[in-house]
């Protein structure tokens, strides 16, 4: 299998008041082609940033060091106008929020139609059709009609299916999907992942998913990694991963899902603690004042990421499951 | 809106611009004595009497051909400085935002300069060098002294307006809509136009209309000191020519001051309307 994204040591800092910000800690993740991908972490742990960063996204205000490796090309070293010809047809984004994604005061039409005439020089009619053609398949009813609402006519459901169509439009090899389903239901989000899945395959793109949610991931991806704090803790399969977590981090992570097995009216689990402060450096595991197996070594040496015979890699000295 | 519509408010003001902008543009051909007309047999007469609607002035015009025209000059002079200032402004404006850096420092500078200047100083100064002839002797002519006005006033409103768009494309440009068109691959012609211009352009409006009311009562001050049009008639230069008989003709000051109230309140109101369906709509986003 041929590599879509490789990233490779990748750091990202931004300048604050408060000193550097500390976004993004050495991530390396390789996506083959039709691979798909989740990065799992709570809020503020570095996935967005991440993805924006892997894009060329991000703000003026970022430094970035390590390599992005996008289809054999190296991001940092095109130049902004050969960044841009890869968005949309290289790269393209679905974001977190359908309500704030997508332009209030223009219709849905020439929203999706903009990348298409802009990007792949088609008329105006051409646009049209595969507009058409592109709403029909993310399952808008009635996509003639829908190409002259505004997004405010538009239930939220529906703006996310129209925000993967723009994503779409330009047929590109590489999808992130940036926490697509936070700002929906979960009916509609069983629905917009399913979706999704179904589109990445028929299309054989790659896609990576970032989201809160270990839930949203397990059915839809093929590796996992899960971020805190803005390193990579744990990245694995996802068979391998469910079958065998390692992190203690992870297993928090997937005790805090809400279960209907769970008698009503108990507290559901939390992670206690919050995330370390990111502009200040701690000396040892970033997740040991929050870890209940936590030891002595723990808060004094920081963990390398360990891979096991199997390919599973985490960052922790006592894993789970290891003999104590 | 509907309600806002329905409002009695609303409709007088509506009322009010169809009346003065009817007067504008037909004036010259209504049926009415010119405004330069001298009435020897009736200076000073008070509104409805001897046919004069609004009466005469002390020199024996109209007042009401008087208020016609000057609609016209007034109005003229106001919507043409917002007009060109606004277009210029905005360019600048929504540019600066959009690039940021230092171009965005020198033009924000360069707004700040401006506006700390006084209008009317800033305009009187203006006109003293732009529409005085080398010769003192040699009047200047009426066309040149309106262009000249029209062009200070719109220096006037550059940065007024320019500001606005600037901090309206700052915020607007930062949004997820923008990012999300970027990262398909559409280009900054259609960033700034698709989707900026049209979302920045309500706050531009409600900020017009004030604008225009500032510029009517910029006008009219400057023709009470003397600055503005000459030998033709403005609401402001009415004013001017009857303060001198404002104890015993009070109507000939009051009737041109209370045309400038109104037009002035009517924008105010005008730009309040649109002020608030933009922040209703962005509640609502």
């Amino acid at each position: 299998m041929t590599s879509m994204l490789k990233l490779e040591n990748l750091e990202i800092s931004f300048a604050t008041n408060r000193g550097s910000l500390h976004a993004v800690k050495g991530v390396s993740l390789d996506i083959d082609a039709g691979e798909s991908i989740g990065i799992v972490g709570e809020s503020g742990s570095g996935k967005t940033v991440l993805s924006r960063a892997s894009m060329g996204l991000l703000a003026p205000t970022a430094t970035r060091t390590g390599t992005v490796t996008f289809d054999g090309k190296e991001i940092s070293s095109l130049s902004r106008e050969e960044v841009r010809e890869t968005w949309g047809t290289g790269m393209a984004m679905i974001f977190q929020d359908p309500m704030t994604a997508l332009n209030p005061v223009r219709r849905i039409g020439p929203q999706i139609m903009e990348g298409l005439t802009v990007r792949l020089g088609m008329s105006k009619a051409d646009a049209r059709k595969r507009a058409i053609e592109l709403l029909g398949r993310v399952r808008i009813p009635d996509p003639e009609q829908a190409l002259n609402k505004f997004p405010g006519q538009l239930s939220g459901g529906m703006r996310q299916r129209v925000m993967i169509a723009i994503a779409l439009a330009c047929n590109p090899k590489l999808l992130f999907a940036d926490e697509p389903t936070t700002a929906l239901d979960v009916t509609v989000q069983a629905q917009i992942l399913q979706l999704l899945s179904e589109l990445r395959k028929e299309l054989n793109m790659s896609m990576v998913l970032v989201t809160h949610d270990l839930g949203v991931v397990a059915g839809h991806t093929d590796k996992i990694a899960v971020m805190y704090a803005g390193e990579v803790v744990e990245y694995a399969t996802t068979k391998d991963l469910f079958a065998r977590m390692r992190m203690p981090y992870t297993e928090a992570l997937m005790k805090s899902i809400p279960r209907l097995s769970t008698p009503s009216g108990s507290r559901l689990p939390v992670i206690e603690g919050r995330l370390p402060d990111p502009t200040k450096p701690e000396p040892g595991c970033l997740f040991a004042s929050r870890c209940p197996y936590a030891q002595e070594k723990c808060h004094t040496q920081h963990p390398d990421l360990t891979t096991d015979s199997d390919g599973h890699q985490y960052r922790c000295f006592f894993p789970l499951g290891a003999a104590q | 809106m509907d309600s806002v519509k329905k409002s009695w408010v609303f409709r007088i003001t509506i009322a009010w611009f169809a009346l003065i902008a009817f007067f504008a543009i037909f004036g010259p051909w209504l049926p009415l004595p010119k405004w330069d007309q001298v009435f020897d047999d009736a200076l000073s007469v008070t509104p409805f009497k001897q046919g004069h609607i609004l009466g005469t002035d002390s020199n024996g015009y109209d007042i009401f051909s008087g208020v016609v025209y000057g609609a016209r000059i007034s109005l003229f002079i106001s919507f043409t400085a917002v007009f060109v200032g606004g277009t210029i402004g905005s360019a600048i404006g929504i540019t600066a935002a959009y690039v940021r850096g230092k171009f965005d420092y020198v033009v924000s500078t360069l707004f700040n300069v401006v506006l700390s200047i006084p209008n009317l100083v800033l305009s009187l100064a203006l006109i003293a060098v732009l529409a005085t002839n080398v010769d003192p002797n040699v009047p200047t002519s009426t066309g040149r002294r309106i262009m000249v006005l029209v062009i200070s006033l719109t220096i006037v409103i550059i940065p007024i307006l320019g500001r606005i768009a600037r901090a309206a494309t700052l915020s607007w440009s930062n949004r997820e809509f923008v990012l999300a068109a970027r990262s398909m691959g559409s280009n900054d012609r259609n960033i700034i136009w698709r989707h900026i211009v049209p979302n920045v352009l309500p706050a531009i409006f409600a900020v017009a209309f004030l604008a225009i009311g500032v510029v009517i009562v910029a006008e009219a001050s400057l023709s009470l000191l003397g600055a503005g049009v000459p030998d033709g008639t403005s609401w402001g230069s009415m004013v001017a020519r009857g303060r001198n008989d404002i104890e015993f003709a009070p109507h000939i000051i009051i009737i041109p001051l209370v045309c400038i109230a109104f037009t002035v309140i009517a924008c105010n109101y005008i730009g309040d309307v649109i002020r608030k369906q933009l922040d209703q709509r962005q509640a609502k986003l």
